[in-house]
């Protein structure tokens, strides 16, 4: 592992996605966020979310060189699979350069997506991260996140995952068609239905 | 993101990439004449198409999700195209399955074919397992259709020993891990969370007997007693063993299916725990044999899976999985001796509450065994089930439950339309009943989120079920008598019935919260006085239930020509099933009280800090915590403000409050030792005495646990180490732990350590 820096470059800039930089940082993207993974995602699936949401995508540069030092993705869509329906974000990746962790860049990037998913009118903001990664449930968990479930065996290393949810306005529950039927407690589509 | 969505392996059908087209040499273009098609070249159309995009625009219709896109792979990445080669490699493994073998070599393969079994079981796919062995390949590849074709080598010729004793192990394993598939896949579980049934296309010998693979198996065992003297005492023993052990596996599975007595299921399971000793003391006799396992064999898998590693715990870990595994296997066959429906539901309960849970092959036998076409444990009816929990819990000796109203025919006879009703409902509340079952038998995680749907279902199976009591009652002429000094009520016996499940069930929903580390710290305290809210509805209902059940009794007593020695019985049944349920929904309650004032005060201490949380508020959190509860009309989810102001107590002292917890502990420890002292009968834990048993002392261990935090809480106060309101960072002297679930003496109560800081 990279030795960590001890101080940030003086003011980092971070800088929402737009396609036309697409040649310039979509490389950055993948080896930045393929680092932690067994697996790489292929180039599809970056610009699935990035084609679709750039501008809830953001990413911290280095003043210097504007070198991509974090990265932050996500999406944001009508979810309805449970009444009633909600405009959900969701943060898809998020990862910072080894050197610099622990100086809240990660942070910043989250509350930049939250924003600017808010000002799209999001009801709420979710994702999922693995049960032994502390540092990511604490950063969210300070932000105001909640663990709504824990997924079984949800990572193909065979560890757990956490469903955290941030709720942003309160969902009224009078959209429920039926009150009295099976409402959907869930938060995702597969919860009783054998995959 | 999860990447398991990365493999899109099961719709494939028909396409093998072991066809010569996709292996060898350059693609031959696909025929493009064909009776009635006609070829249209649209390269040009294509390229010009594309010409019109940009570079990373994205082209995809609405309905492509996230999913789908997951599944792509980009070809000739080496990382996500496993037909990808390396300058100079070869496409397929270049080991020869012909070369002969030592005996110790033959153990080392062995042995590492028990730990991929094992990462199996545990839930990883077969392509980072067990195919990855070059004999297993060598033997299902091509599928062969007799047992003289299941070998490494096919055709005639003589084979060395080593060999038939590999052959003879590879046959049993794969044998059985045909049936543990087929019966993972029949019942309900989870693909790729539980488990990954996938066989990529490969035929796990089904073609062939079972019977012939023991008799295979039996022939190899008595070719390595013939060559004791050639290959030593020692390790003829081990070979035997491991054969012995295959032999035994296909025993278990063939009996298990037969859900009959249990002593009898059990044998070859014991077989298994005691040769599984013998197995791990002599595995050092083995060598290892790496270059017969190979991940290039994935290559050959009908899927579009990357390359992914072999998955291979070690030795150890495999050896206390197995031996767990064995325990559970004998233990879940003592379900098939029913006694009542209390005790069933005891016995998955505490069967499923085990730490680690058993794997997934048990928990579908658990499932197999306890529901198949509406019969339970194979020979009871859903309906006498049914009608002994209603006995038990709300019904004893009741006319509801006569089977002499269904041989009523005349239909303005009350008894006519008793059975009338009383089948009505049964066919209401089968289903639901039997989910409650099939829910508690799922992995923790699924178990909590399938409770959440539950107790929706249970709201209207109360709703529908008050409608009938009301009916009956009618039919009945029941009186409404009053108990608890209130206004007079009616027993409503059915809905009582379902109330009382639909409240333990959300009880179990917050507990699960606790052993699945849910809540945050600060969440402690609220939730902890949500479950003793919940535990006391569930003790009132009970004594609410037991006041017309006493009743009913003293007017049956009241008669003494109509009181028999058997009515007598089944209203002790059921009272004593009243008094265990309001003892341990006490308890609940006094040691969750307890723990939330603890918490309370750890809060006003400041030795608890809520994190900053710039996005949130407590109100919008609350909705998300408590959402599964939202829909339940009764008992009725708390206001926010409630809530909050019952679980802070300002106007409790912070002394008072550790007061409290400690008088909370004390009712707690009475009410648990009288539990503790309860035989099996009247703790309805029949074949599950000694789980439930290890539960109950585990819950008066955490009490002693909360008096020692009080304690310490009470000292720090007083020496000045804490003070109301907090103290500043530098100052405060001791600080607060949250152990682990695991490292409590139970899950469900997370008891905080106050340790002193060290300076």
């Amino acid at each position: 592992m990279a030795a960590r820096v001890a101080e940030l470059p003086a003011e980092l800039k971070y800088i929402q996605y737009e396609h036309s930089l697409e040649s310039q940082y979509l490389p950055a993207i993948r080896a930045l966020i393929s680092k932690d993974l067994s697996e790489p995602y292929s180039i599809y699936v970056y610009r699935y979310f990035l084609y679709q949401w750039g501008h809830l995508c953001f990413m911290a540069l280095d003043p210097v060189d504007s070198s991509l030092i974090g990265v932050v993705i996500c999406k944001l869509e009508h979810h309805a699979s449970h009444s009633p329906p909600t405009r959900r974000g969701y943060i898809a990746m998020l990862a910072v350069a080894a050197p610099y962790r622990g100086h809240g860049v990660a942070t910043v990037l989250v509350k930049k997506a939250i924003d600017a998913m808010a000002q799209k009118n999001a009801d709420e903001v979710v994702l999922e991260t693995e049960e032994t990664n502390i540092p990511a449930m604490r950063l969210y968990e300070r932000l105001g996140f909640l663990r709504s479930k824990k997924l079984h065996r949800y990572y193909l290393n065979g560890n757990s995952a956490y469903r955290l949810v941030l709720l942003l306005r309160h969902i009224d529950p009078d959209g429920h068609e039926d009150p009295n039927g099976a409402a959907d407690l869930s938060l995702d589509d597969m919860d009783t239905a054998p995959r | 993101m999860a990447q398991e969505e990365a493999s899109v392996s099961q719709e494939f059908t028909g396409l093998s990439i072991d066809h010569p087209v996709y292996c060898y040499g350059q693609p031959q273009p696909p025929p493009v004449t064909s009776e009635g098609v006609i070829a249209i070249d649209i390269t040009r159309n294509f390229l010009d198409a594309a010409a019109t995009l940009e570079p990373g625009q994205l082209v995809k219709d609405g309905y492509f999700t996230l999913f789908e896109s997951v599944g792509a792979i980009e070809i000739m990445d080496p990382k996500m195209d496993s037909g990808c080669l390396a300058p100079d490699e070869s496409l397929d493994e270049d080991y020869d399955v012909t070369r002969p073998l030592l005996p110790a070599e033959v153990l080392g393969i062995i042995d590492q074919l028990l730990c991929l079994e094992m990462a199996w079981h545990l839930g990883y796919p077969l392509s980072q397992t067990l195919l990855t062995n070059v004999y297993i390949e060598a033997m299902l590849v091509p599928n062969p259709t007799t047992i003289k074709e299941a070998d490494f080598i096919r055709g005639e010729g003589p084979r060395d020993p080593m060999f038939i004793v590999l052959r003879a192990y590879c046959l049993g394993l794969l044998k059985a891990c045909l049936h543990v598939n087929e019966r993972i896949k029949y019942e309900h579980y989870y693909e790729e969370e539980d488990f990954v049934t996938t066989t990529y296309h490969r035929s796990l010998l089904e073609n062939i007997d079972d019977i012939e693979i023991r008799d295979e198996i039996m022939a190899a065992k008595r070719l390595v007693h013939s060559l004791r003297p050639k290959i030593s005492d020692e390790m003829a023993d081990a070979l035997s063993f491991r054969l012995e052990l295959r032999t035994a596996f296909l025993r278990a599975i063939e009996l298990a299916e037969l859900r009959s007595h249990w002593e009898s299921l059990s044998l070859p399971w014991s077989q298994m725990k005691a040769i599984w000793e013998p197995i791990n003391r002599s595995r050092h006799l083995g060598t290892p044999v790496p270059e017969a396992f190979s991940t290039k064999l994935q290559r050959r898998l009908a899927s579009t899976m990357p390359p992914r590693p072999i998955v291979q715990p070690s030795f150890e870990e495999t050896y206390e999985h197995f031996k767990k595994f064995f325990a559970d296997g004998i233990d879940l066959l003592k379900i098939l001796n029913y006694t009542d429906s209390q005790s069933l539901l005891n016995f998955v309960v505490t069967f499923q509450a085990q730490k680690p849970q058993p794997l997934v092959y048990i928990r579908t036998l658990l499932q197999w065994f306890l529901i198949q076409d509406m019969v339970v444990l194979g020979r009871v009816s859903i309906r006498q089930v049914l009608d002994d929990d209603l006995s038990i819990v709300a019904l004893p000796c009741s006319r509801l439950l006569d089977p002499a109203n269904d041989e009523v025919e005349a239909p303005h006879d009350t008894r006519f339309a008793i059975a009338h009703q009383m089948e009505l409902f049964r066919q209401r509340v089968a289903p639901s009943y039997l989910d409650i079952f099939k829910a508690l038998c799922q992995n923790r995680c699924r178990v909590r989120r399938a409770l959440c749907h539950a107790i929706q279902d249970w709201e209207t199976v109360q709703m529908d079920a008050e409608e009938i009591d009301q009916l009956l009652q009618v039919q009945l002429e029941e009186k409404p008598i009053t108990y608890d000094g209130s206004t007079p009520a009616y027993s409503i016996p059915l809905s009582s019935w379902a109330y009382l499940y639909k409240v333990r069930l959300m009880e179990w929903i917050v507990q699960l919260g606790f052993e699945l580390e849910t809540y945050q710290p600060d969440e402690m305290a609220g939730m902890y006085w949500y479950l003793s809210y919940l535990a006391k509805t569930r003790a009132k209902h009970a004594e609410r239930i037991k006041a017309f059940t006493v009743q009913r009794l003293n007017e049956l007593r009241a008669h003494p020509f109509s009181n028999t020695a058997a009515m007598e019985a089944t209203f002790t049944t059921s009272l004593s099933y009243l008094r265990a349920t309001i003892l341990d929904a006490t308890s609940t309650l006094e040691l969750a009280d307890a723990l939330s004032c603890l918490y309370t005060v750890l809060g006003r201490l400041r030795l608890i800090v809520p994190p900053p949380r710039p996005y949130s508020s407590d109100e919008l959190r609350y909705e998300i915590r408590m959402k599964p509860f939202a829909p339940i009309s009764l008992p009725r989810l708390p206001s926010y403000d409630n809530f909050v102001r019952l679980s802070a107590q300002h106007e409790t002292s912070t002394a008072g409050l550790l007061d409290f917890a400690q008088r909370a502990v004390v009712n707690a420890k009475m009410g648990y030792d009288v539990l503790g002292k309860m035989g099996e009968k009247e703790a309805f834990t029949a074949n599950a005495h000694e789980r439930w048993l290890a539960g109950i002392k585990n819950c008066n261990k955490s009490g002693i646990a909360i008096n020692i935090a009080v304690a310490a809480i009470r000292r720090a106060l007083e020496s000045g180490a804490a003070k109301e309101g907090g103290m500043a960072p530098g100052e405060q002297k001791v600080m607060v732990e949250l152990p682990k679930p695991a490292k409590s003496y139970h899950e469900w109560w997370i008891v905080p350590k106050i340790v002193e800081k060290k300076s």
